[in-house]
C-alpha cells in the first residue's frame, strides 16, 4: 500500500473539513461591510448627531408613562380611537384578503399550469410583476396618493391598506398554492373537471389552515398599519397620539400608547390562540422547504377534525371575525360611491397629468439620498436582527427545557416582561418612535434608523420566540440527557436549527424596512422620505414621481438581494 | 368544506350590502337638506385650541350666512391644500404660501378677507438664551446663527419656514451651516417648546402665536428670548372655493365677505371670536395681494 493509497483512504474515512470560504461566510463578510458602510454614511465618524438638549423633553416623556391621563371623557375619545383603529384594519384586512384571493390564484403557476398545461405560462408573470409594484410602495404613500382623489374620507384609509396588503397576501397565498401537493387537483383536472372547480374541490381546501392562519397574520399587520395610516389624517389612535406628541401633552399620549398595545396584543393573542388550535402554529412560514407537504396534510385533517366536533374557539372566532367585520364596515361608513364617480376620475386624470414626465433633473440629489435610505435600512435590520435574536430566547416559552426551570417564579418574570417589551417596541408605529428619537438626535438617517429598529425588533423577537417554541425537543431533551449544561444545550442544539431560519426571517423583514423608511423620513428622520415631504408639500408631483422610481428600484434591489441570500442559505 | 367555504364568502359579502342602502339613505337625504359649508383652517398652532376657535366661528357663520356651517380639522398643511382642491373643504384659512398654492390649484379661488394684522405680518428668530445669541439689529445679524441648531416650523408655512428662510438666505445663510441639519418642527407651538427645553438653540415662528403665548404666560422668558423681526409680508387669508356659487348662488362668496368684515368687537360674541383668532376686525384681501409671496414660494421650490 503506497502513501498515496493511505491518504486516498484517510480521506475518504474522516470527513472533510468545511472549507471556510463558502458563501455562508462571505455572505457574513457582506453584511458586516455593509453595516459599516451604513454607519459611514449615517454620519456617525463626522458629523454632531446627539442633540444633548433634548434630553429635558425626554425625560418629561418618561415621567408622563406614570401618570397617563385617565379623566373618564378622555377615555371615552380614546376607546372611540381604538374602535376606529380596529374598524380600519378589519376592513382593509376584509378587501386585502378579497385581492388576496383572486390574486393569489392569478398569480399562481399552478393555476396557469392547469388551464393550460403548458410549462412556464407568460400571463403567469405578467400577473407576477404587476402584482411586484403595488407590494413596493408603503401604504402611507397609497394613503397619500388616494387622499388626492378622495379627499378627507375613510376609504383613502381602508384602500391604503387593502391594495398594498392584497398584493403582498397575493404573493403569499400563490406561493402557499403553488406549495400545496398537486395529486388531487390532477386527479380531478384529468377526470375533466373545470379548473375553478377543481381548485376549490382540491387545492383550496388542503391549503386552508395556511391561508388562514396567514390571514390573520395580516390582520395583525393591519391593524399595526391603520394606526400608522393616522399619521396622514385618517383619524383613530395614529392620529391622537400625533397631535397629543405635537402639542407635547405626554400624559395624553400615554393613554393612547396604552390602547394601541392593548389592541394590537389582543389581536396577536387571538391570533396565536386560533392558529396554535388550527394547528399552524406560525405566523409566518417562510418557505425554507422543510417537511412542509406533509404538514400541510395534516393541518388540513386537524382542521377538519376541529370543525367537525366543533372546537369552540374556531367557532368563535369566525363567528366574532363575522361580527367584527359588520360592525367595521358600518363605523368606518366610507363613500363607497366615490370609488366610481366621475369626480375620482377627473381627480385622478389631473393627478397622472400633473405627474408626467418625471422630473430626473435631480437626478444626484436621488442618488445620494437613495444611498442614504438603503444605509437606514441596513442600519436597521442590523439592530432589530441581533437585538430580536438576544430577546428571543427569553421570550420563548420552552426555552432550555421548561419542566425544570420555568416554572419557577424568575422564568415566569423573565417570559412577561421580555413578552411585554416585545409587544411594546412593535406596537408603537415607526413615525412615533421616530419622532420620539427626534428629541434627542438630529434629523437624518440614524433616528430613522432606530425607529425601525425598536419597531422591527418587537416583530422579529415575536416570530423568532416561536420558531424556538416550535422546536422539536427531542435532541434537546437527549442533549440534557446527556448531561450537557444550558449553554452547551443553546450552543448545539438551539442555535444550529434555528439560525437559517433567523436569518430568512431577518431578510424579509428587511424587505419590509426598506419600504417603511419613507414613513419615518415623512416625520422628519432624513433619506428619501424626508425628500418626499418636501415634494408633498410643494406639490412637486413631477419630482414626487421619480422619488417614488428610486423607492421602488431600492425594493426590488433589496427584494433581490434577499431572495438570493435565502437560496444561497437553505 | 365547499358549504362552509361559500357561507363563509356569503356572510363576507353580507356587511357590504348591509352597508349600501345607508350610504344611499345619507345621499338622499343631503339632497332634501342642504349641504353644509366646510370650513377648515391650516395646522399651524396646538390643535386642540384651533378646535375650539374654529367651532366658534362656524357657529357665527351659520348665523349670518343661513346654511349650515361645520369645521372639519386636517393634519398637515399639504392635506389642508388638497382637501381644498378635492372639494372637501370650502372655505379655508391658509397662511400665505398655502393659499397662493390654493390658488393656483383650484382655478377661480378667491382670497376674500383677513385680520388687519395679516397685511404686516411679522416672523420673529427666538432663541434659548443658554445658547449665548443675543439680540440682532439688522438682517445681516443672522449670521451669528452661523454654527447653532436651528428649527422651522412647518415645511409649508410661511412665517415659520419661508419667509424666515428667504431672509437667511438674504443674510447669506445657507441651511446646511447650520450645526447638524434644520429640523421642521411641524407648528409654532412645538418650535417655541422645542427651543424652550433647548433641543434647538434657535428657531423661526409667527409673531403673533408668539406674543399670545406671552401673553396668556405659556412661555417661560427666563429660557427663551427673541432675538429677531423680520420685516413685515402678506401672510394668513381666507380662500374661497368658487364651487359655493354653485351651491348657494352666486352672491355667496360676497356674503361670506360680508359676514368677516361685519365681526364686531363691540358684540361680546363677536370679540370672543375675534379675540380667539387674534384679531382686533376683518379686512378685505385679494389674490394680487401675494405676489411677493408667490415670487418667494417659486424662488425656494416651494411652488413649481
Amino acid at each position: 500500500m503506497n502513501r498515496k493509497d493511505i491518504k486516498g483512504r484517510f480521506h475518504r474515512t474522516l470527513p472533510k473539513q468545511p472549507s471556510l470560504l463558502n458563501s455562508r461566510t462571505m455572505w457574513g463578510l457582506l453584511f458586516v461591510a455593509a453595516v459599516i458602510w451604513s454607519l459611514h454614511e449615517s454620519g456617525l465618524f463626522e458629523r454632531d448627531l446627539v442633540n444633548v438638549g433634548g434630553w429635558t423633553l425626554v425625560m418629561r416623556f418618561l415621567i408622563a408613562a406614570t401618570r397617563p391621563e385617565l379623566d373618564v371623557e378622555f377615555l371615552q375619545l380614546t376607546l372611540e380611537a381604538t374602535l376606529q383603529t380596529l374598524a380600519y384594519g378589519v376592513c382593509g384586512t376584509a378587501f386585502s384578503l378579497i385581492f388576496g384571493l383572486v390574486g393569489g390564484i392569478l398569480s399562481s403557476e399552478v393555476w396557469w399550469q392547469s388551464i393550460s398545461l403548458v410549462k412556464f405560462p407568460t400571463p403567469w408573470l405578467v400577473v407576477r410583476f404587476f402584482l411586484a409594484i403595488p407590494r413596493a410602495i408603503h401604504e402611507l404613500i397609497w394613503g397619500l396618493f388616494f387622499i388626492n382623489i378622495f379627499g378627507l374620507d375613510p376609504l383613502v384609509a381602508v384602500l391604503a391598506i387593502a391594495i398594498p396588503f392584497g398584493a403582498i397576501t397575493a404573493k403569499v397565498f400563490s406561493e402557499i398554492l403553488d406549495e400545496t401537493p398537486r395529486q388531487p387537483l390532477m386527479a380531478l383536472l384529468n377526470s375533466g373537471v373545470s379548473p375553478l372547480n377543481a381548485f376549490v374541490y382540491s387545492l383550496i381546501p388542503q391549503s386552508f389552515p395556511n391561508l388562514l392562519s396567514y390571514a390573520f397574520y395580516r390582520f395583525e399587520c393591519s391593524i399595526r398599519s391603520a394606526a400608522v395610516l393616522g399619521i396622514i389624517g385618517a383619524g383613530g389612535l395614529g392620529y391622537q397620539i400625533l397631535l397629543s406628541l405635537q402639542s407635547l401633552r405626554y400624559e395624553e399620549m400615554w393613554t393612547f400608547l396604552i390602547a394601541l398595545v392593548l389592541l394590537s396584543g389582543s389581536t396577536d393573542f387571538w391570533s396565536a390562540m386560533l392558529r396554535r388550535s388550527i394547528g399552524a402554529p406560525s405566523r409566518l412560514d417562510l418557505n425554507l422547504h422543510l417537511s412542509k407537504p406533509k404538514s400541510t396534510l395534516q393541518n388540513t385533517q386537524t382542521l377538519a377534525i376541529h370543525l367537525l366536533q366543533g372546537d369552540r374557539l374556531v367557532k368563535v372566532s369566525l363567528f366574532a371575525a363575522i361580527g367584527l367585520l359588520i360592525f367595521s364596515f358600518w363605523y368606518v361608513n366610507a363613500d363607497f360611491t366615490k370609488l366610481s364617480s366621475p369626480q375620482t376620475f377627473d381627480l385622478l386624470i389631473g393627478v397622472i397629468q400633473d405627474s408626467f414626465p418625471p422630473d430626473i433633473t435631480k437626478f444626484y440629489q436621488l442618488f445620494t439620498l437613495s444611498a442614504q435610505t438603503l444605509a437606514m435600512s441596513i442600519l436597521a435590520i442590523a439592530i432589530a436582527g441581533i437585538g430580536g435574536i438576544l430577546l428571543s430566547f427569553p421570550a420563548a416559552n420552552n426555552l432550555l427545557l421548561p419542566e425544570d426551570n420555568s416554572h419557577s417564579l424568575w422564568g415566569i418574570t423573565v417570559l412577561v416582561f421580555t413578552r411585554f417589551l416585545l409587544l411594546f417596541t412593535r406596537a408603537i408605529p415607526a413615525p412615533i418612535w421616530a419622532l420620539i428619537f427626534l428629541f434627542v438626535l438630529f434629523p437624518g438617517i440614524l433616528p430613522g434608523a432606530i425607529a425601525l429598529a425598536i419597531h422591527n425588533l418587537g416583530i422579529l423577537g415575536r416570530l423568532m420566540a416561536e420558531v424556538i417554541e416550535n422546536l422539536d425537543q427531542r435532541p434537546l431533551r437527549s442533549l440534557q440527557a446527556l448531561g450537557a449544561t444550558n449553554s452547551q444545550i443553546f450552543l448545539y442544539g438551539i442555535l444550529p436549527r434555528t439560525l437559517s431560519r433567523f436569518v430568512a426571517y431577518i431578510l424579509y423583514r428587511w424587505e419590509v424596512c426598506i419600504r417603511a423608511t419613507v414613513i419615518v423620513g415623512l416625520v422628519g428622520a432624513g433619506g428619501l422620505g424626508r425628500l418626499l415631504t418636501e415634494q408633498l408639500s410643494s406639490f412637486d408631483y413631477k419630482g414626487l414621481v421619480s422619488t417614488l422610481i428610486c423607492f421602488i428600484c431600492l425594493t426590488f434591489l433589496v427584494d433581490l438581494i434577499s431572495a438570493t441570500v435565502r437560496r444561497s442559505l437553505r | 368544506m365547499k358549504n362552509f367555504l361559500l357561507s363563509g364568502l356569503l356572510l363576507l359579502l353580507l356587511p357590504l350590502a348591509a352597508c349600501s342602502p345607508s350610504t344611499s339613505e345619507t345621499s338622499t337625504q343631503s339632497k332634501t337638506e342642504i349641504k353644509p359649508l366646510v370650513t377648515g383652517a391650516i395646522p399651524d398652532q396646538d390643535p386642540q385650541k384651533l378646535q375650539r376657535q374654529y367651532t366658534k366661528l362656524a357657529a357665527y357663520l351659520e348665523k349670518q350666512l343661513g346654511v349650515p356651517v361645520e369645521y372639519k380639522p386636517v393634519t398637515d398643511y399639504a392635506a389642508a391644500v388638497t382637501a381644498f382642491k378635492v372639494g372637501d373643504l370650502d372655505l379655508v384659512w391658509f397662511g400665505g404660501l398655502t393659499g397662493v398654492q390654493a390658488q393656483l390649484q383650484v382655478p377661480g379661488a378667491e382670497a376674500i378677507a383677513q385680520r388687519d394684522i395679516d397685511q404686516k405680518f411679522h416672523s420673529v428668530f427666538i432663541a434659548n438664551k443658554n445658547s449665548g445669541l443675543t439680540q440682532f439689529k439688522t438682517i445681516n445679524d443672522l449670521q451669528q446663527l452661523r454654527g447653532y441648531t436651528f428649527t422651522f416650523g412647518s415645511e409649508s408655512s410661511t412665517s415659520g419656514r419661508l419667509m424666515p428662510q428667504y431672509f437667511l438666505q438674504q443674510a447669506g445663510i445657507k441651511l446646511d451651516e447650520f450645526k447638524g441639519e434644520v429640523g421642521f418642527s411641524g407648528d409654532h407651538d412645538k418650535t417655541i417648546k422645542l427651543v424652550e427645553a433647548g433641543t434647538y438653540n434657535a428657531g423661526a415662528v409667527n409673531e403673533k402665536v408668539w406674543l399670545q403665548r406671552v401673553k396668556s404666560k405659556e412661555v417661560d422668558l427666563n429660557k427663551v428670548q427673541v432675538i429677531w423681526r423680520s420685516p413685515s409680508y402678506y401672510d394668513y387669508h381666507w380662500v374661497i372655493n368658487p364651487q359655493v356659487k354653485q351651491r348657494y348662488g352666486d352672491d355667496f362668496v360676497q356674503k361670506v365677505q360680508t359676514a368677516f368684515l361685519k365681526l364686531d368687537p363691540k358684540v361680546p360674541e363677536q370679540k370672543e371670536i375675534l379675540d380667539l383668532l387674534q384679531a382686533d376686525k376683518f379686512i378685505s384681501t385679494k389674490n394680487s395681494n401675494y405676489t411677493q409671496i408667490e415670487a418667494v414660494g417659486r424662488q425656494i421650490g416651494k411652488i413649481k
